[in-house]
């Protein structure tokens, strides 16, 4: 049983829920030290003044808003005191919208909400957000920190995202490739063909993290001593043209397919 | 501006030269780290036995293991546990993008082409934009393996780097209680409260920065009374606070490797996207106060100005 990292209180309107909240992500990063090559001993992290390389305490040291190349603002520790927002536990779902209306590039960082007491209360919004089939936008602030999140239901379960701000997400517009790179009617027909050939549902299970699964295995083997013989790099495939490659590509699907 | 990472996309026998390059614009709230008068600081690694300074030649990475012992792992170790992921993302699958649920995704990128000719990019991009559908792969950079969704945007392939299964907690294993019968006159009350606030768009000033507006205000006001202000050469050297974000011009890389027309913005579509216009902006904006405020003001921070410099 996961310990929840932070309790709040959703504000749908008129309405409240208690809520508990949890990591949705479980870290399984294979973490390394940095360590010393002569005498693997574990480094140490100093921080020095660029100009001179002396050491700079802690307390010597100070954060600063850049506004120009050579130009900033030094902040004190009480201006930064002043910045930290108010403590609160709501939650403010500010409006509701159509899934589709966020793109993925806003979503940072997933939590599971589970209910603080009131568990009918909590499978009841779940239930409306599903049947309305919309995400809730929500603020709040959370361990000194101001967040933007989208509320959902997944499973019958209620989830948060946090998401980024406004200014960090980025879209193009204007892309209009040149007459000589813009692909052919037969190309973009051999293309779709393809494409469809592989066509599939989205199957989480079916991908695993090989790297993180041979690291394993290498970590482990050298820690028992054992000589561990280098994969070599397969041979690239010579470059064809745009259409033998789709040609080739679909004979090859169709193949696998027969057998 | 060097890309994080370059190879090629393959679907089938068709492979596409790209760059990938962030697209995500660090908060507007990252800052550097400075010493109290104002010298820009820098993170040095030293030995712990030696107490020496190092350079990055005399590291290595090392795994503790349980019991204790450190076992160390070659930069070519590193390189020859799966040296043909480090250079192609293989796209295996092609799925609807809506049924990647949100809570997969985890960090988006552009992928610019690289190669000579951009028309298997073109053709990969327009193919998946008309069927809706994305491309599911998957790469190593940097000693990490990422499972990516490559999605056309828009004329542009993005990769969005999506969690593994095994990275993803269940309500279970979290220890949620089981779903029950909701009561139908909740679940009303609550629909009634949901269909007041739905909405058909986003408002983008909800999901606007706060923490970077009060942080730009109190440096303006601060910077009007010439309070803190620091002007020293070798300032933009100095370290972030997490490990210094580079500002790229993404625009221009684009430019160049994909159509003359393209134009990068972001979601508020107000904040300028390269260094540069950002620079003349905030210089536009700091000669307006000058005019506004005092003359004495204005000769005063002239002056102490030339004498922190």
């Amino acid at each position: 049983m996961a310990r929840a990292m932070w309790k709040g209180q959703l504000q749908i309107g008129k309405q409240k829920l208690g809520i508990k909240l949890y990591s949705a992500v479980e870290d399984r990063t294979i973490r390394f030290r940095l360590l010393h090559a002569k005498d693997l001993a574990p480094v140490e992290q100093h921080i020095i003044r660029k100009d001179t390389g002396d050491e700079v305490s802690k307390d010597d040291m100070r954060k600063a808003l850049a506004l120009s190349a050579q130009t900033a603002v030094l902040l004190q520790p009480e201006d930064l005191e002043k910045l930290v927002p108010a403590e609160s536990r709501d939650i403010e779902i500010m409006r509701f919208v159509a899934p589709a209306v966020l793109g993925d590039q806003w979503f940072e960082r997933p939590y599971y909400l589970g209910p603080d007491g009131d568990n009918g209360a909590y499978f009841a919004l779940a239930e409306a957000l599903k049947r309305k089939d919309v995400i809730g936008i929500a603020r709040w602030v959370m361990r000194k920190k101001r967040y933007v999140g989208a509320l959902s239901a997944v499973d019958g379960f209620l989830t948060m995202s946090t998401l980024r701000r406004a200014d960090q997400v980025l879209s193009f517009s204007g892309i209009q490739p040149a007459q000589s790179v813009t692909p052919q009617a037969s190309e973009l027909k051999l293309a779709h063909q393809l494409v469809s050939s592989i066509e599939a549902d989205f199957d989480p299970s079916l991908w695993q993290n090989e790297y993180r699964q041979r690291l394993c295995k290498l970590i482990e083997a050298k820690a028992r001593g054992e000589k561990i013989k280098p994969i070599q790099p397969r041979k690239k495939r010579a470059p064809a043209s745009l259409e033998e490659s789709l040609r080739a590509s679909l004979a090859a699907v169709k193949e696998k397919k027969v057998a | 501006m060097r890309p994080l990472w370059s190879g090629t996309i393959t679907f089938g026998l068709v492979s596409i030269p790209v760059e990938l390059l962030t697209a995500v614009r660090p908060r507007q709230t990252a800052m550097k780290l400075v010493d109290k008068a104002g010298h820009a600081l820098g993170r040095e690694y030293h030995c712990s036995k030696e107490d020496k300074k190092l350079t990055q030649d005399e590291l290595v990475r090392g795994y503790e293991t349980d019991s204790g012992k450190m076992v160390v792992i070659t930069d070519e170790e590193f390189e020859s546990v799966a040296p043909e992921m480090s250079g192609d993302i293989e796209l295996r699958n092609f799925v609807p993008l809506e049924k990647i649920p949100p809570i997969y995704f985890n960090r988006p990128y552009f992928l610019a082409p690289s190669g000579k000719s951009t028309k298997a990019y073109h053709l990969l991009t327009a193919t998946m934009e008309k069927a809706g559908r994305v491309g599911i792969g998957s790469f190593v950079m940097r000693g990490h393996e990422y499972l990516v969704a490559i999605i056309a945007d828009n004329g542009v392939l993005r990769a969005d780097t999506l969690r593994y299964a095994d990275e993803i907690r269940t309500p279970q294993a979290i220890g949620l209680p089981r779903p029950g019968k909701a009561t139908a006159s909740k679940v009303g009350q609550f629909a009634k409260a949901i269909d007041d606030l739905t909405r058909t768009d986003l408002d983008l000033t909800e999901l606007e920065d706060q923490e970077a507006k009060a942080l730009e205000k109190l440096a303006e006001t601060k910077q009007k009374e010439d309070e803190d202000v620091i002007h020293r050469r070798g300032l933009e050297q100095a370290e972030g606070e997490e490990g210094g974000a580079k500002v790229i011009d993404l625009m221009a890389v684009l430019r160049k490797s994909l159509s003359k027309s393209a134009v990068v913005k972001t979601a508020d579509d107000s904040s300028p996207i390269s260094l540069d216009e950002r620079r003349a902006e905030r210089a536009a904006k700091t000669a307006s106060h000058n005019t506004s405020s005092s003359k004495r003001k204005a000769r005063r921070s002239g002056t102490k100005r030339k004498a922190a410099r």
